[in-house]
């Protein structure tokens, strides 16, 4: 009987040893496992402390290269400032469209009044609105009660039915320990001494493991966390960089609409010049050709004035030659007289006159010669003179209409001088508007350069990042893996501990049997009076049911009373409604009289616009190119701080890991160490050691390795 | 004698002839001194050659209209009974020997107009002279004491008087 007593224990220490060599085994597998993974580990923060570097550089370059664009957008500005001037001095004629304006202005604020109106009996619909929701909110606490008394009921019922359990268990529990005292009684004694010696010192070792372990595993999850954190670190850095991306694409996009728009507006520029220049050589050679005319005119009035001039000279001429003429006349008028005289006195002188007579008749006939010659003469000088009237006159007829020509070609080319000159203001404005685009344009240029450039970086960023995010990943990988040993090793050592409990447990239970029977005894007396409490808590939950049903009635009646307010607290709703139709009905007209105001100016504008409307589109077009770049900058930078605290952060986090790993390495190291030592005592324990000689030189090639990798995570 | 010569002159677009022998000279029209209460013909005095001679407008005698002095206006101062008078005509500027034979009567030529003003008309070279009559032009319808009246108005002694009333 004492010989079974006593062989029951020692079978049972026995499988228990064996056990604890099992385990220590499964530790040192799992503690060489750790190591492994803290060199991939090391090689991992390797990789990641390169990619790092890099990506520090490509932030670096990609500021460099945001600072550029900034200064780009800023010269980009500055020239669409220029033509936003430019474009003012088109504008100026928007100031029409300020009294339509005004009056619209009159129309919306007697919308506003409707508005006020609306708010008012919208406020009233609210405030009926709110207490219904205060009357909804009571009746939803009527019904929160009513629950919660019905919820009573259950858990009463609940107890109840627990009560019952309790009392069944007691029994059950009351008959099995009257058993226990039977059985158990008999392996009392026997088992203690042996094994009290061996289960100090093994507790002891266990202990130191279980310390080790627990040091490994708080310092594994303190690795664990710091990768994560860094992971997630790595994660912003990764959202960052394509949050760049998107925003660089963004910027690329508006850069090309700017420099699209910004070609259209330099296009219709180009244009406006083409036709401002021809326009202007055509008034020009215009006006040379009018001035031409003038001084032709100019030449002809002067040819006129000195016609008009020998025309009266002429005229004094032939008068002179009239009175020459006359005088001739006179002369031959009296010649002939004197031989006439002359005749008669030689008729009266007889045959002496004779010779004197014949003279007498010579020179009547030269004088009747003369004067016939001098009546030629006469009629010649009339008609000469006749011509010279009409010469003169026509002379200054055409005098006149020089004169005229000469006034018209002057107003013609006062009109001209007018054009060329509106045409030279025209193309300055115009020289300064395709001046302003050309800066644009170029300035354009280097702000897509730039943001290309940014692009790069970004995706230089992305690709460094991916390679990050790819070593993380093997560190988190590995970080699960040494997690999962790590919580290996526990299970080992808590099933370690398990069995040295057992141990201990087994050695103690004989002391324990005895007092066992003795309180077996007593929770059968305790057992009954639970079921007296039981049958007494049974009717308590009874009395509580009816007093719980009866508060669900008078709940109940709160609710009734409470749809009651609400069903009128909605007819409130109703008449607040209707006001707030007339009100809007008012909204609607006034809206229609704001319409029309709407459309007057619509049509003012429209005809004002229509002038300078592609250039306006346009450089509004550039204006928004450039607000959605600067705006894109503004992510860029914002994202670019990001992505540097996010560097630091990661730079922070490698260091913890470093140093993390670096104390996992130590607790490591210790753990191993401890381990081999538990396997000797458990080899020792055991009596024959068949395993020790094989497994101590495997244990020591481990630590090499161990210390390898140690180094290789070290450098 | 054969060709007798004659003083050519112009009245309202006719050639007249008077003898050369009954012309004492030609002036030009210079100035007319006008004579109170005269006769419509006589235009007035005219102061010749030391002279004052009653001038007498030969349109006005003849019933043409005046026309006013021209360069070719000439005065013919006339003698004849002893008396000066001188004549205004339009022009006189020739002077020419008519033969006889082509002198012709007033009778064969001209029936009803008064003879006495004319002693006969010739032809020469197809043109129409009228030989006037001058005694007759300046006796007939009281001319002849007109003159007088011009000539005692002039101090001109009054002797051939008697010979103009003579003729009937």
């Amino acid at each position: 009987m004492k010989a079974k007593q006593k062989s029951k224990p020692t079978r049972t220490r026995s499988r228990q040893n064996h056990q604890l060599r099992d385990v220590a085994v499964r530790v040192v597998d799992s503690a060489d496992q750790i190591t492994r993974v803290i060199a991939r580990v090391a090689t991992g923060a390797e990789t990641q402390n390169r990619s790092l570097d890099s990506a520090a550089s490509q932030a670096n370059q990609m500021t460099a290269s945001l600072k550029e664009t900034a200064r780009q957008v800023e010269s980009v500005a500055a020239s669409s400032e220029e033509m936003a001037s430019s474009i003012n001095e088109v504008s100026a004629s928007i100031e029409q469209v300020t009294a339509n304006a005004a009056s619209v202005a009159s129309a919306i604020s007697q919308t506003s009044v409707s508005i006020q109106q609306i708010s008012a009996s919208t406020s009233a619909v609210t405030d009926t609105t709110s207490e219904m929701a205060a009357s909804a909110q009571e009746l939803t606490t009527s019904a929160v009660e009513v629950a919660a008394s019905v919820r009573r009921v259950t858990r009463d019922t609940d107890e109840l039915v627990t009560s019952l359990n309790q009392t069944g268990t007691s029994i059950e529990q009351m008959n099995r320990s009257i058993q226990g005292v039977v059985t158990n009684a008999d392996d009392l004694t026997a088992a203690s001494e042996e094994t009290s010696s061996a289960m100090n010192e093994m507790a002891a070792s266990i202990e130191e493991v279980g310390a080790m372990s627990e040091g490994l595993a708080s310092s594994v999850e303190e690795t664990a966390s710091s990768i994560e954190e860094m992971a997630r670190s790595i994660q912003g850095v990764a959202q960052s960089g394509s949050k760049i991306a998107e925003a660089a694409n963004n910027a690329a996009t508006s850069a090309t609409q700017m420099d699209r728009s910004s070609r259209s507006v330099a296009a219709l520029a180009k244009h406006a010049e083409e036709i401002t220049k021809r326009a202007s050589h055509d008034a020009e050679a215009g006006g040379q050709t009018i001035q031409r005319s003038i001084e032709g005119i100019g030449k002809v009035a002067t040819a006129m004035g000195s016609t008009t001039n020998a025309m009266r000279d002429l005229n004094k001429r032939t008068m002179e030659i009239t009175g020459i003429v006359d005088t001739i006349n006179v002369i031959a008028e009296r010649t002939n007289l004197l031989s006439l005289n002359a005749s008669i006195e030689a008729a009266r002188a007889g045959d002496a006159g004779r010779g004197f007579a014949v003279v007498a008749e010579e020179i009547r006939n030269l004088a009747d010669r003369c004067a016939r010659a001098t009546a030629d003469i006469g009629q010649i000088v009339r008609a000469l003179q006749e011509s010279t009237r009409d010469a003169t006159e026509s002379a200054n007829h055409n005098l006149r209409v020089a004169e005229d020509s000469n006034k018209q070609s002057e107003s013609g080319l006062e009109g001209l001088r007018r054009i060329l000159n509106s045409i030279t203001e025209a193309s300055t404005v115009v020289g300064q508007i395709s001046r302003a685009t050309e800066e644009q344009l170029v300035a354009g240029k280097h702000v897509s350069e730039a943001v290309s450039t940014t692009a790069t970086e970004a995706r230089q960023i992305a690709g460094a990042t991916a390679e990050q995010a790819k070593g993380a990943g093997n560190i988190v990988k590995a970080t699960a893996q040494m997690r999962k040993v790590s919580k290996e090793v526990a299970q080992a050592m808590g099933e370690h501990g398990r069995a040295a409990r057992e141990v201990i447990k087994a050695a103690q239970n004989s002391n324990n049997i005895a007092i066992q029977l003795r309180r077996a005894t007593t929770e059968q007396a305790s057992g009954l009076s639970q079921i007296v409490q039981a049958v007494d808590s049974m009717r308590k939950g009874g009395a509580s049911t009816s007093r719980a049903l009866s508060e669900q009635a008078t709940a109940t009646e709160q609710v009734s009373k409470e749809a009651e307010r609400l069903a009128n607290l909605i007819a409130a709703v109703n008449r607040s409604m209707t006001e707030q139709s007339s009100g809007t009905a008012q909204i609607s007209a006034a809206t229609e009289s704001v319409r029309q105001q709407a459309e007057q100016l619509s049509r003012a504008v429209a005809e004002q616009a229509r002038g300078s409307k592609d250039l306006t589109t346009a450089s509004q077009n550039v204006a928004k190119q450039i607000r959605l770049i600067t705006q894109a900058n503004t992510e860029h930078s914002l994202s670019a701080e990001q992505v540097l605290r996010s560097l630091l952060e990661i730079r922070e986090v490698a260091g913890h890991n470093a140093q993390d790993a670096k104390s996992v390495q130590t607790t490591s190291e210790d753990l191993l160490m401890h381990s081999g030592e538990l396997r000797e005592i458990a080899g020792t324990r055991n009596g024959n050691g068949s395993s020790r000689g094989g497994r101590r030189p495997s244990l020591a090639r481990r630590r090499d390795t161990v210390t390898n990798g140690s180094h290789l995570a070290r450098s | 004698m054969a060709n007798e010569t004659y003083v050519l002159f112009e009245l309202a677009g006719t050639t007249y002839a008077l003898p050369s022998r009954e012309v004492q000279h030609i002036e030009m029209l210079d100035h007319v001194t006008p004579v109170p209460n005269a006769n419509p013909a006589v235009e007035g005095v005219i102061f010749s050659r030391g002279q004052v001679i009653p001038a007498m407008n030969l349109r006005m005698r003849f019933g043409f209209p005046r026309e006013p002095h021209t360069l070719r206006t000439r005065v013919i101062v006339v003698d004849i009974h002893q008396r000066t008078v001188a004549l205004i005509v339009d022009a006189a500027r020739e002077f020419r020997a008519i033969p006889d034979n082509a002198i012709r009567s007033i009778d064969e030529t001209l029936a009803g107009v008064d003879r006495n003003y004319l002693r006969g008309v010739a032809t020469l070279n197809d043109r129409l002279i009228l030989l006037l009559n001058l005694a007759a032009v300046l006796n007939h319808g009281g001319a002849g004491r007109m003159i007088d009246t011009a000539r005692g108005l002039a101090a001109v002694p009054s002797s051939s008087t008697e010979a103009v009333h003579a003729n009937p």
